[in-house]
């Protein structure tokens, strides 16, 4: 055993996973471009001084607005993951020669993420309450409303990642693209007023934007009245997104069944 | 198209072609690669009667797996029709998955390994639609039948290999369906292991049962041991389709040796194909320490002997054990695909 056999075993430790890394060409590019646009986004949180200014106009302290933000970004997160987890390409092979239908194949399988994400909600928003003082008065139909429609969007945003998933194996760049337009448009950790003009513009073309406006807002004790034109976005973005979601998942299924790609990895 | 009432499997010109990518040697990663395309079903035509145990023999990449992933409706053909139980796999396919139960050549996969063979099934049992009032009861009597009552409530990481396909045949099962779909179901098991499961499979579920089963294997001894039928694949192709009786008979009337030489050469075994009256060679090592190969070679007729013996003498090649034999299904495969299966 010489040092340079060890530095041979090394090198070819090395080399297999550089070789089958590079096999998931997508997965790199999203790396990049997440690396690129997360460092923005906590650019924008940290550096901004006009940042308290904004948040007097939400009516609520800065503790309430990230707090609101991180607990249900966290939700969102799940959310967007969910229909990806249920795509393990030996169970999913499984599941698929079974008498079960795609839809309840999809619910059922993303509903324990729903149930624990909620749990752990939960315990944000107690830490908040009863640790640093956060006021909440919740709107609780407004509330399940708005959550319903947020989850709604956010399975249909999995299930095109998911979709995209079965075919590339590694990497969809759908989910990567809404978790950037999630923390740097979605106002999730700063409101999008602080950032330049042009930017802000884009926010209102993100669903997130006014999942995390209305949910702030019936947990603060708003009406559904007031959160009206912000609701009926979203709802008019979950019904586009959603139907949209479903139509891709099972063509991306129906493509990698016909390639006989199902069970590869 | 519509089965006839009499077939539990019908396929006609059924075609499956993957195209897949082939990475240069030269190049250094995979971002430089060109397309091949392979058939892995070729305008199959195959009819499985209902209740009939039909074997379906070949070396890897033969196409067995694409078949069974074709009928279980994983894969569309890419030309021609496959009807399972009378249903059309392609425009029936909920109809098709409540006909079938299925073991796919890994058999531990889709199991959760850290739930127990009863949680395992539990799950399985109710995406099958099994009532979830007999729930229990149909799986206790599926773990009862395979061996594993006394099992259940262990969890599945701590099986052997052999308890592993036996909760998979148990899945299979739960439904209780006509017909089985099972894609080397004894792989990688032990000897004791696997005739448990191939005695399982003949006496309990074909012969009482009365199922149809399409075991798909490339240990001809097996298909010729609990089949009523066999059928070949080469290429994607089915090159022959009778009982493993009839298979054997097809070379009956030559003489068939088996023997075992010392430091064969590959050149020499390719001469000996060449000799006068070998009407077909398969060659594999026997013993790679001691350098010996075995042989199974097929003769026109026994005055070809002599001919075989004077090739092994002049050769200088030294026979360890010489055996005349009545041709097997083995003899059967070699003469119709030209090669043993283990080439």
């Amino acid at each position: 055993m010489t040092l340079l056999q060890e530095l041979d075993k090394i090198y070819f430790f090395m080399k297999r996973d550089i070789l089958s890394f590079s096999t998931y060409k997508t997965n790199i590019l999203l790396s990049v471009l997440s690396a690129l646009f997360g460092a923005l986004s906590y650019a924008f949180l940290g550096s901004n001084a006009q940042m308290q200014s904004v948040l007097n106009s939400y009516h609520i302290s800065f503790t309430t607005y990230l707090l609101i933000g991180i607990a249900f970004n966290t939700y969102l997160s799940q959310s967007l993951t969910l229909v990806q987890k249920t795509i393990n390409p030996w169970s999913l092979e499984e599941v698929l020669v079974s008498p079960t239908g795609l839809v309840t194949f999809i619910v059922g399988s993303s509903m324990w993420g729903f149930i624990w994400s909620t749990l752990v909600i939960a315990i944000y928003l107690a830490v908040g309450v009863f640790a640093f003082g956060v006021v909440l008065s919740v709107n609780i139909v407004g509330t399940v409303l708005v959550v319903a429609l947020g989850i709604s969007t956010f399975i249909g945003f999995s299930m095109i990642g998911a979709g995209i998933l079965i075919l590339t194996k590694q990497g969809d760049p759908v989910t990567t693209v809404i978790t950037i337009a999630t923390n740097l448009f979605g106002n999730v950790l700063f409101p999008p007023q602080v950032m330049p003009q042009a930017l802000q513009v884009i926010s209102y073309f993100v669903p997130q934007y006014y999942f995390f406006t209305t949910i702030r807002q019936v947990l603060t004790g708003a009406t559904l009245q007031t959160i009206l034109p912000d609701l009926l976005i979203l709802v008019l973005m979950c019904a586009v997104i959603l139907p949209l979601g479903y139509f891709v998942y099972s063509w991306c299924l129906r493509t990698a069944k016909k390639n006989g790609t199902l069970s590869w990895f | 198209m519509k089965a006839s009432d009499d077939y539990a499997i019908v396929t006609h010109n059924v075609t499956k072609t993957y195209t897949s990518k082939i990475r240069s040697p030269e190049r250094r990663t995979s971002f430089f690669q060109r397309k091949r395309t392979v058939t892995a079903v070729d305008h199959l035509n195959l009819k499985i009667r209902k209740g009939e145990l039909f074997g379906l023999l070949g070396r890897n990449g033969a196409g067995k797996t694409t078949l069974v992933k074709l009928l279980c409706t994983l894969l569309p053909p890419d030309e021609g029709t496959a009807s399972v139980n009378g249903f059309d796999v392609v425009k029936q396919q909920m109809q098709v998955k409540r006909s079938i139960g299925t073991i796919f050549s890994v058999g531990e996969r889709g199991f959760f390994w850290r739930l127990t063979g009863y949680g395992n099934l539990e799950f399985y049992a109710s995406i099958y639609n099994v009532p979830r009032s007999g729930r229990r009861d149909r799986i206790m009597n599926v773990l009862d039948l395979i061996g594993m009552k006394d099992n259940a409530f262990q969890v599945f990481q701590r099986y052997s290999g052999g308890m592993k396909r036996k909760l998979a045949l148990a899945r299979a099962l739960l439904p209780d369906p006509p017909i089985l779909l099972l894609d080397e179901p004894t792989t990688g098991l032990d000897v004791v292991s696997s005739r448990s499961i191939r005695d399982f499979i003949r006496n309990d579920l074909s012969k009482k049962a009365g199922k149809t089963v399409l075991y798909t294997t490339h240990y001809i001894e097996e298909a010729a041991q609990i089949c009523d039928k066999i059928a070949i694949l080469q290429k994607g192709r089915l090159i022959a389709l009778n009982t493993p009786d009839a298979l054997k008979n097809m070379v009956k009337k030559s003489e068939v040796l088996d023997v075992i030489v010392k430091n064969m050469s590959p050149e020499q075994v390719n001469t000996l194909k060449g000799v006068d009256g070998v009407a077909s060679l398969a060659a594999d090592v026997q013993d790679a320490v001691l350098g010996q190969t075995h042989l199974r070679l097929r003769l026109e007729n026994v005055d070809a002997l002599p001919g075989i013996l004077d090739f092994f003498f002049k050769e200088k090649i030294k026979i360890v054990n010489f055996k005349q034999e009545e041709p097997t299904l083995e003899d059967a495969f070699i003469e119709l695909t030209g090669r043993g299966i283990s080439e």
